[in-house]
């Protein structure tokens, strides 16, 4: 498109507006002062109280007491959703492409959750309450209409923008035969292709840290599907099938998932890769989850936490807006996390939750 | 007076006081019976109630546990509770009741029946899948525990029901029913002790009356022979001297 650098001449003519919006709104998430604050708090209202001191402001006050830590998760996810729309609707090509391509990881456990339902004759307003926000596209009621498996998968053809993603790793008999879970993940695993590819097509600076970012998401799901199909009904090639064909485990690390049948194998799968290996450390292969603040998961999230904080330290690119979004989110979680341990009166130190700032 | 309400209505013979008194047996055995089972209703009631306290004590536990581990799950992997639903086929927990007999009062016991299979273990694939696993055994283990609980809170109950009505019957037995057999014995063997005595007294009456009687006609007869003999022939007009009738 252009030499390097020269990106940095145009980009705030477009994007210059909605960067400063989102590096201010960055500087607004909770740091480590404010986690030790909320993770001291004896109760909700406590709660409520230290998060009235920050960007939140009193995005609870309007709630009749006692709080609910589902009204939490609620509220808190809706700023995530309000601050995301701003966003979007401020945005020009090719950011709101980009913005659209985010939209589509929840549009996808949306599609999900309406094919489930819909093929157990479930209430469609039921199913459309639950769905996630981000994800909600005009055609949504639509997909509840359909009242077989090859009628759904034609709406679903024709209505959603994720049209490529289903037509290229299903067919419409699959729908019925195959678990939903396996589904969603091929779904997804075209998709997060799908986005790489597009974040690639952005050019530099863009390029090359997305290509980190979901790099990682992508070995991320590599490995947990890897751990989570042990023992199950999943063979070898299906799950080799549900690897994103990127990331820095593939094609030698994926190769090795696909043949781990244990705990070790995985990591000795990953160790080429030292980050990942080291993250592995502490565990045996029985025990993936012996200390409850340091699972797997747990380290997996603060990894992703550190990629996405790094991501702000360039400017003139794509990727902060999806850094930014992803550590929001990770943001809603941890309040939801120490919310739900303050309600459940747990001890102070499980109450540990990947920082951000 | 009390005495006369405790007592049945039965007529004071000795076929009654028989009866009176085989009934009186019957009772004292049905009474130490019927102790005797409470008294083993009551061992079993306070094992079920120390029981009862520990199964409470742990659910509290327990459910802390798994509404932990359900917090967990959310935390991993977003809100499963829709996926899970539409995924569960078969109940994978069954229970079964039983039946328990306890000196003689059937006690219902419940007990956990758990499929092998294992649904839904694809769930969370691409992420907490182990975090679910592990939350639906902690779940698994609590719902163990309500069970159990269930089943000794029910057996609880109805042995509750069953030594009130054992204590009950006990004590109607003791403080109703055994003294009024023993006063109706009592009375029975007062009213025939007094029958017996009056007709002691009528035996002796008539037998003092008969020798009286005897006595009286020889005295007369007596008399009458000596009258005559001293008479002789004498005149009755002679008998006596009139007295003068003065008008």
């Amino acid at each position: 498109m252009s030499v390097l650098g020269s990106e940095m001449l145009f980009f705030n003519v477009q994007n210059g507006y909605l960067e400063g919006i989102i590096r201010g709104y960055k500087a607004g998430l909770l740091t480590q002062s404010n986690y030790s604050n909320l993770q001291q708090c004896d109760n909700l209202e406590d709660l409520r109280m230290q998060l009235s001191a920050t960007d939140y402001g009193n995005f609870l006050s309007n709630e009749t007491l006692p709080l609910s830590t589902s009204t939490i998760s609620q509220k808190s996810s809706q700023t995530l959703v309000d601050e995301f729309n701003y966003v979007k609707s401020n945005a020009s090509e090719p950011l709101s492409t980009f913005l659209d391509y985010m939209t589509y990881s929840y549009m996808i456990d949306n599609v999900i959750l309406l094919i489930t339902g819909t093929l157990h004759e479930r209430d469609t307003h039921e199913l459309l309450d639950r769905c996630h926000p981000l994800g909600k596209f005009d055609a949504m009621s639509a997909l509840c209409v359909a009242t077989n498996v090859e009628e759904l998968y034609q709406s679903v053809l024709v209505e959603t923008p994720l049209a490529p993603y289903f037509r290229s790793c299903l067919s419409a008999s699959d729908l019925d035969d195959l678990n939903i879970e396996i589904i969603r993940n091929s779904v997804y695993k075209a998709y997060l292709e799908d986005f790489y590819d597009f974040s690639q097509s952005l050019g530099d600076p863009t390029a090359s840290i997305m290509a980190k970012l979901l790099s990682f998401e992508a070995d991320r799901r590599s490995i947990n599907i890897t751990l989570n199909s042990f023992n199950t009904e999943l063979t070898k090639e299906m799950r080799n099938s549900l690897y994103p064909q990127f990331g820095r485990l593939y094609p030698a690390g994926t190769y090795a998932l696909a043949r781990a049948e244990d705990f070790d194998q995985v990591r000795a799968a990953c160790e080429f890769i030292p980050e990942y290996y080291h993250m592995f450390d502490g565990f045996s292969s029985n025990n993936t989850d012996s200390d409850h603040n340091n699972s797997l998961e747990d380290r997996f999230f603060a990894h992703d936490v550190l990629l996405n904080k790094e991501t702000f330290l360039q400017q003139f690119n794509y990727a902060p807006f999806y850094s930014y979004f992803k550590l929001k989110e990770q943001e809603v979680r941890n309040i939801v996390w120490l919310s739900e341990c303050i309600a459940q009166s747990a001890p102070q130190e499980r109450r540990a939750v990947p920082t951000i700032f | 007076m009390s005495e006369n309400n405790q007592r049945e209505a039965v007529f004071p013979t000795r076929m009654a006081l028989t009866n009176t008194k085989n009934r009186l047996k019957g009772a004292q055995t049905g009474h130490s019976l019927l102790a005797k089972k409470r008294d083993a209703l009551m061992i079993r009631f306070r094992a079920i109630l120390k029981k009862v306290e520990e199964a409470k004590l742990k659910m509290g536990k327990v459910m802390q546990v798994a509404a932990f581990s359900l917090a967990e799950v959310n935390y991993v992997a977003g809100d499963i509770s829709y996926q899970v639903q539409e995924s569960a086929k078969r109940p994978q927990l069954t229970v079964k009741a039983k039946q328990e007999n306890v000196s003689g009062v059937t006690l219902p016991g419940f007990e956990i029946e758990r499929e092998q299979s294992n649904e839904f273990s694809l769930t969370g694939l691409g992420r907490g899948g182990q975090k679910i696993q592990k939350c639906k055994e902690t779940y698994a283990k609590a719902i163990e525990t309500l069970v159990e609980l269930a089943s000794l809170q029910t057996a609880f109950m109805i042995l509750d029901d069953v030594i009130r009505v054992t204590n009950r019957r006990v004590n109607a037995i003791e403080h109703v029913v055994l003294p009024k057999l023993e006063n109706t014995i009592k009375y029975i063997n007062s009213e025939l002790d007094e029958m017996d005595r009056e007709e002691f007294f009528r035996l002796k009456k008539i037998q003092s009356k008969k020798k009286k009687g005897g006595d009286s006609e020889q005295d007369t007869i007596d008399q009458g022979e000596y009258t005559q003999d001293q008479a002789g022939g004498a005149d009755i007009l002679d008998q006596g001297k009139d007295e003068d009738v003065i008008f």
